[in-house]
């Protein structure tokens, strides 16, 4: 887990040391890019608690939603319809549910942990 | 098998960080960055510079006219007071002014005589272009066909006319009078103004502009309406 956290500020310090910077007409597709990453992460991380976590989709899930939503934002785009909210709002409404599933668990571990403890 | 898992979400939280704060980095992008090459900088010295050299010789005035009160403050105060309102006044556009200038003639051109076309007022647009031009030239009080123009004069059409500190001016020929306050001024403005492409605006609305020869004595009249100034306020010492 430590080792992760590591990895997260590896990235965050890399970027911003190396002040990398991409054009502004292009911000919109990497937010949403980061929202997929984000959504992909908190999937995995619930699969991984409920025991169900596959290797291979879960890289192949991240990098699979961040081209779909930068393509289907790219689209909307180009037909002028904002298609882009599409991405938002699913990989959103997602993210709060794979967070919702990630913290029952949690409490679930947590009061089991507690009841055995009591037993003792 | 753990460690597989470890080392994904590892590598999976590196590339969300790098993506983050180059996001980041693209959003706080300052708004304006300086584009300004070495010549436009070196303008905006000299400009600066220019600023700094008028507000020295302000002071030399305003200098002068405290030691002036100084000196009269013993005998006539009043005298000094008055001086200075006179000045004043002078610098305001309220008093006549005789010294060397020249005379501009605004005619309907030859063309638009022979062929007989009506001649127009001249347009509050050209006007203004016109007044503009020559106000490049410091120092300087012009009257356009009797019309003192002084800082707060409006150009302006109303209703159809015309129209200068809302009064109509009359339609071609116009007298315009310029002091010049030297005459070297007055030359300079002679050759700038025989030079300048507001002449052919002129002709465009069947205008011709004759530059007299500067003269060693012209006179402005002075502005004759009542000094409208209630939106004007002292401004706040910083």
């Amino acid at each position: 887990m430590w080792l992760s956290i590591l990895g997260l500020i590896l990235g965050v310090s890399l970027g911003l040391l190396t002040d990398i910077r991409i054009p502004p007409e292009y911000a919109n597709y990497l937010s949403i890019a980061v929202l997929a990453a984000l959504d992909t992460l908190f999937g995995g991380i619930r699969a991984h608690l409920q025991q169900v976590y596959d290797d291979k989709v879960f890289v192949s899930g991240f990098f699979f939603n961040i081209l779909l939503a930068a393509g289907l934002a790219f689209l909307g785009v180009h037909l002028g319809v904002d298609l882009y909210l599409a991405a938002i709002f699913a990989f959103g409404v997602r993210l709060f549910q794979n967070i919702a599933v990630i913290r029952r668990i949690l409490i679930s571990k947590w009061s089991d942990k507690k009841e055995v403890r009591e037993s003792v | 098998m753990k460690k597989k898992v470890v080392s994904r979400f590892t590598m999976i939280l590196f590339v969300i960080g790098l993506m983050t704060a180059i996001q980041f980095n693209t959003i706080n992008e300052p708004d304006s960055r300086d584009t300004r090459d070495v010549w436009e900088i070196r303008q905006e010295l000299s400009r600066e510079k220019q600023l700094h050299s008028e507000l020295l010789s302000e002071i030399g005035t305003l200098d002068e006219t405290l030691a002036k009160y100084e000196e009269a403050s013993d005998d006539s105060p009043e005298q000094a007071l008055k001086e200075t309102v006179q000045e004043l006044q002078q610098e305001a556009g309220l008093t006549e002014i005789s010294g060397p200038g020249l005379q501009v003639n605004i005619e309907p051109s030859q063309e638009a005589i022979v062929t007989g076309q009506n001649i127009e007022q001249i347009s509050p647009a050209l006007l203004i272009r016109f007044v503009n031009e020559i106000n490049r030239f410091k120092g300087i009080d012009l009257s356009i066909d009797g019309k003192r123009i002084i800082n707060t004069t409006p150009i302006r059409d109303i209703n159809g006319r015309t129209t200068i500190n809302g009064k109509p001016i009359g339609t071609p020929p116009v007298e315009v009078k310029i002091a010049a306050g030297s005459m070297e001024n007055a030359e300079k403005l002679y050759n700038y103004l025989k030079a300048s492409p507001i002449l052919d605006n002129f002709y465009i609305d069947n205008l011709s502009v004759d530059v007299m020869q500067p003269q060693e004595e012209i006179t402005v009249e002075a502005y004759s309406e009542e000094l409208m100034l209630e939106h004007l306020e002292a401004a706040e010492e910083e």
